[in-house]
């Protein structure tokens, strides 16, 4: 059976997911090798959320699920650092280095973003469990 | 037995069960780093069916209290345990353990709610009896 329980910890694992994608993010701001060793910059990572229709209750309502974690693919932010060792040599580039593009500004909104929607959803989970307490009422 | 008018055995069976399956959910969260570690449960789909058995059939043999135990495969009951294992929507971890949090806690939730529910009605149907034992309203 599922229930508003389900549907609310499906909330809190994909918030998770979302939040563990941030912090890659931000941990590789400056990751100029990717993690085969070779000289590309780190591309942001992003959790695309779906309707979980797996996840339905009688009523309608339904979870939520990772349906991907997608890699961003944009131009690197290139830094001009002649003396740098893993600067560009040749062409239109030379004496840059790339960095990933990440804005720290986004990701932090949304971290924070993901962080309310993980309380909100623990918030449910309570009401939820307050509700069968008071049912629990009528009988003791 | 006085008892056997209630529904007091059938409640016994559910707290029995809650219990054990609180005291694997427990280890569940316990082991939640620990390498290679599958999570364990109690199958509350099959206690059902076997305490519905129970119920339809009066005067049959109580339900044994944790059937569809899914713990190690070294279980005769291995049918079952890959029937919820695969029914358990968790993520396979780099280090083959599986074990997420947010659900052993929801599934913890939903056991104690269960818990309490029957612990409820057991109470409720002890102070009846305490009404009639005592002739007193």
């Amino acid at each position: 059976m599922i229930s508003a329980l389900d549907i609310s910890t499906s909330g809190l694992v994909a918030q998770r997911i979302r939040l563990n994608a941030i912090s890659s993010n931000l941990a590789n701001m400056s990751s100029v090798r990717n993690e085969n060793g070779e000289l590309k910059p780190y591309q942001a990572r992003f959790a695309v959320f779906q309707t979980d229709n797996e996840l339905t209750t009688a009523h309608g309502a339904a979870g939520v699920k990772v349906a991907a974690v997608e890699t961003e693919q944009i131009e690197p932010n290139y830094r001009y650092q002649p003396g740098h060792p893993l600067a560009i040599k040749e062409g239109k580039w030379k004496g840059y280095v790339a960095y990933p593009r990440i804005n720290m500004t986004t990701e932090f909104v949304d971290a924070l973003e993901a962080t309310r929607a993980y309380e909100a959803n623990v918030g449910v989970i309570e009401i939820t469990k307050n509700m069968s307490q008071q049912t629990l009422r009528i009988l003791a | 037995m006085v008892f056997e008018s209630t529904t007091i055995p059938l409640l016994q069976q559910v707290v029995a069960f809650t219990e054990a399956r609180h005291h694997l959910l427990a280890g569940n969260v316990a082991n939640m780093d620990t390498p290679g570690y599958q999570v364990r449960d109690l199958s509350v789909e099959k206690f059902q069916e076997k305490l519905r058995v129970f119920v339809e059939a009066s005067g049959a043999e109580p339900p044994v209290a944790s059937p569809g135990y899914t713990g190690p495969a070294t279980s005769p009951r291995e049918a079952a345990l890959r029937e919820v294992e695969e029914s358990m929507k968790s993520i396979l971890m780099h280090d083959g353990s599986n074990v997420g949090l947010e659900q052993q806690v929801a599934a913890l939730t939903k056991n104690q709610m269960l818990h309490n529910v029957a612990i409820s009605i057991m109470t409720s149907q002890f102070r009846l009896l305490q009404t009639a034992i005592s002739e007193r309203v």
